[in-house]
């Protein structure tokens, strides 16, 4: 039994489950608890399906009554453990290069054309009327840009809370967290919820970002530094429908500091108990119960 | 580190103006009187040559380089990144400060920011 509700589980955690989330809005109260939950629930289905392969692969070397049915559902699971597993690990290794590749390329090109800030070395300033603001991660060799047109729009508590938000995403490594999905949803690009989770986990990443660059800076900076930068260019280029990260940031701000205080204790007590329930309830009551038998067996 | 960033912009510089070709000692003198050493500037085009933004051709006994792209090429192509969509499928080489809006979210996005500056002052007012 343990190879095909190992199955399901993932299958569920593939699915079902993320569909759910997706439609949830109070991971948004706890980010930080909200991207552990959709890393459990990515971690849990890969875990799953990974272990319903393994424990299959078991059934098969120690045969009792093999009929052909059974035969058959096992070595499918078992191909698709492998394909999941390989397909996984793949994409990590492709996307992991694929965007260091073009990070240490955009990084050349902007150390060539772009400006150091007098004041902060980090800093970049391109000679660029588009309003616009990023960052390059990287290892000690981080870069926030910012083009002309942002610092001749935002007056100096915006560009503040801005660059506020930026280090926040350096130093947390966010785009660690971001490649990891973008690693998964390119590895399952139809099937399972990848792209919900990747959705989720990039607003989500932005929250905490915000969070933190409105305890310095406070929200009305960080508000308009949004609406500047998020309506400034000409082609609109964000996510498709209605509710825009951009959206959901700024309604978070103009929420009630004692009420989201409130709200993110729940929420993320909910949010890691969930986490908890889905790493750790299947291993405690299939993996391990089918680890022991498969010792006696094998003993 | 800055100084070697500085150096290679000069470089550059040297090299987008110059009208073909140069050598190590030609853009040596083109810099003027820095008192770089001339290890020092071919070292600079050794890693301006790693990052695939000059090319090199052997002249005699040694190598006159060129810029691989012109300013504006390379502008160009800077700003087709930074400004590429999020919607596509390749993994972002960057982070955003903020996507852009289409024009009826620009409208929901003033309200919401109303409401931000509007409990900002309550606060104020209130404490």
């Amino acid at each position: 039994m343990t190879p095909v509700l190992l199955g399901v589980i993932g299958l569920l955690l593939a699915h079902p489950v993320p569909a759910l989330l997706a439609r949830a809005r109070w991971p948004y109260r706890a980010p930080r608890a909200g991207i552990v939950l959709w890393q459990s629930l990515a971690l849990a289905a890969v875990l799953a399906v990974l272990g319903a392969g393994l424990s299959t692969a078991l059934w098969l070397v120690t045969p009792q009554d093999p009929s052909v049915l059974r035969i058959a559902v096992h070595v499918a699971v078992l191909a698709l453990t492998v394909l999941v597993g390989g397909r996984l690990a793949w994409s990590i290794v492709t996307v992991g290069r694929d965007v260091r590749a073009r990070r240490r390329r955009h990084r050349d090109l902007v150390d060539l054309l772009a400006r150091v800030d007098d004041d902060e070395p980090s800093l970049r300033i391109l000679a660029d009327e588009l309003p616009m603001a990023y960052c390059l991660p990287g290892v000690g060799a981080t870069r926030v840009v910012v083009s002309a047109g942002t610092l001749d729009r935002l007056d100096a508590a915006e560009v503040d809370a801005v660059l506020e938000h930026e280090r926040a995403h350096v130093r947390a490594r966010h785009d660690l967290v971001l490649e990891g999905f973008t690693a998964l949803h390119r590895a399952f690009p139809r099937g399972p919820r990848g792209d919900a989770a990747l959705h989720h986990s990039e607003v989500l990443v932005e929250l905490l970002a915000d969070d933190r660059a409105r305890r310095r800076c406070g929200a009305v900076p960080l508000a308009r530094a949004l609406v500047t930068l998020g309506t400034g260019a000409a082609t609109p280029q964000g996510a498709l429908g209605a509710g825009s990260a951009v959206q959901v940031r700024l309604e978070r701000l103009g929420d009630d500091p004692d009420e989201v205080r409130a709200g993110r204790l729940v929420s993320a007590v909910a949010a890691y108990a969930a986490s908890a329930v889905v790493l750790v309830a299947p291993t405690l009551f299939l993996a391990v119960p089918w680890i022991a038998s498969a010792w006696q067996r094998l003993a | 580190m800055a100084r070697l960033g500085d150096l290679e912009r000069a470089v550059m510089d040297v090299l987008w103006d110059a009208d073909g070709p140069r050598t190590v000692r030609a853009v040596m003198d083109a810099l003027g009187d820095r008192g770089l050493a001339y290890t020092t500037v071919m070292t600079v085009l050794d890693r301006l040559d790693g990052k695939q933004l000059v090319t090199r051709e052997r002249e005699g006994r040694a190598f006159a380089y060129s810029p691989a792209h012109d300013r504006e090429q390379l502008t160009a192509e800077l700003m087709r990144e930074a400004l590429a969509g999020a919607g596509d499928d390749r993994a972002s080489a960057l982070v955003r400060f903020a996507e852009q809006v289409s024009p009826d979210e620009a409208a929901a996005l003033q309200a919401a920011l109303a409401r931000v500056v509007a409990r900002s002052t309550d606060d104020t007012a209130g404490s």
